[in-house]
């Protein structure tokens, strides 16, 4: 038997990819007289979709089935394992990337942003370079001297600067971003600064 | 997929075959004939001696 999960086309660049992966699925006895194309979906739609991969990324959707092998049958299991190759939608966050995304969440150390179907860290030192409270009546981060503040349902533009993928535990995956640059942070904020350079 | 013809196959391999097919019908399989037995291995030897398990045998094999 091959290797299992592999790679065999790519198209796209950016954080979403639609991948030409080959895997080996599991199909149980129960699901034998059905439809072999929809029971072999369906067992790799739960056993893949959220799952982490460190060299592909995170698979959100298997696609289209573009080929079923032959099934093989092991020994001491009555379910038979069909090599597979499909298609599937890939999201991979690269680091240096700018991506928009919405604050989820406002802690005391920072803020969440969900960029998909993963949510990265906004540390509190990366959002400006003025100092940050948190309000915790709010729920929100606000800064000292600029009236700046972040929180729940903010729409904002960042850029990856740390990546911490877990396969074993996608949950555990950490994504680092920041605001500290130029181009980046709220979309309000960077409207007004585009405004700005006009009338200049 | 074929169907499996009793006498293509020698002993070990029918046997291999009714194992794997009785452990499907346990696990809950459809099982492929009427009034084909009571248990999972009368079944599947049933099912053999009709010609309708679809299992084949690969043989060229290297391991």
């Amino acid at each position: 038997m091959k290797k299992s999960l592999y790679l065999l086309n790519v198209c796209g660049l950016s954080m979403y990819k639609k991948c030409v992966l080959y895997d080996t699925v599991r199909v149980p006895p129960t699901e034998l007289g059905e439809d072999i194309e929809i029971s072999v979906s369906r067992a790799l739609r739960e056993k893949l979709e959220g799952r982490i991969d460190r060299h592909l990324g995170m698979i959100v959707s298997i696609l289209d089935i573009v080929e079923i092998g032959d099934g093989h049958i092991l020994f001491g299991d009555g379910a038979v394992y069909y090599d597979t190759t499909f298609e599937a939608l890939v999201f991979q966050p690269v680091l240096q990337e700018v991506i928009d995304g919405i604050v989820v969440e406002v802690v005391e150390f920072g803020a969440f942003v969900s960029i998909g179907p993963m949510d990265g860290l906004l540390h509190i030192s990366q959002i400006t370079s003025d100092f940050m409270s948190y309000d915790s009546k709010k729920a929100r981060l606000v800064a000292k001297d600029t009236k700046l503040s972040i929180s729940e349902g903010d729409k904002v533009r960042v850029r990856v600067v740390a990546l911490s993928l877990n396969e074993r535990d996608p949950r555990e995956s950490k994504i680092g971003l920041t605001m500290r640059q130029v181009g980046l942070g709220k979309y309000e904020h960077l409207e007004e600064e585009r405004k700005k350079e006009e009338v200049a | 997929m074929n169907k499996i013809d009793y006498k293509k196959y020698t002993r070990f391999e029918r046997a291999r075959i009714v194992g794997a097919r009785a452990i499907q019908i346990a696990m809950g399989a459809p099982v492929l004939l009427e009034n084909a037995g009571s248990n999972p291995i009368e079944i599947a030897l049933n099912e053999l001696k009709a010609g309708v398990i679809p299992i084949t045998v690969k043989r060229d094999r290297k391991v």
